[in-house]
């Protein structure tokens, strides 16, 4: 519910800037017209960066798999002997 | 497999990053730089500015709605 309240709050106010640049026209109306455009490309921009960010920083843990790995051989071989087939294709 | 996800991290940060300094440099800067000014030989006209990230918005929404429809009916296919 915060989350979307500053959201809002960040959207109205460049919508705000942005009216006021129009009315004003300091800049020229054709660069102003970009500026959504721009707004909205910065933000894919910002996506793609968050996500390929998190793809280089993904954490792994190596020996946690190796000791996984072993937990499922140990109750595979316990689950044999009382005589269920898991049907462990390795 | 981990060294081919952070290459595809490392790609994806490098794209979204050049895009991004590329798309500054167009709509932000190159209005207050004189319009004979070598720089501009680099650009396309302005026109594109517009034209360009709509028709990639356009094509990914195309794609989007195609991928949701071609799931939607293979799951109905699935249950039946």
């Amino acid at each position: 519910m915060k989350h979307i309240v500053k959201i809002l709050t960040l959207l109205v106010t460049i919508s705000a800037l942005w009216i006021g640049l129009l009315q004003t026209a300091i800049i020229p109306r054709s660069h102003t017209w970009l500026l959504p455009i721009y707004f909205i490309v910065s933000l894919g921009c910002y996506g793609l960066l968050l996500v390929g960010v998190g793809l280089v920083q993904f954490p792994t843990c190596p020996q946690e798999a190796v000791l996984l790995q072993q937990d499922v051989i140990e109750a595979k071989e316990y689950l044999k002997q009382k005589g269920i087939d898991v049907g462990g294709c390795d | 497999m981990e060294w081919a996800d952070k290459a595809v991290g490392f790609l994806l940060s490098y794209i979204s990053l050049s895009i991004f300094t590329y798309y500054t440099f167009w709509v932000i800067i190159l209005p207050f730089v004189n319009s004979d000014h070598f720089i501009h030989r680099y650009f396309l006209p302005q026109e594109y500015a517009i034209l360009i990230p709509v028709f990639a918005g356009m094509v990914l929404l195309c794609f989007l709605s195609l991928f949701i429809g071609y799931v939607m009916l293979k799951s109905k296919k699935k249950k039946a």
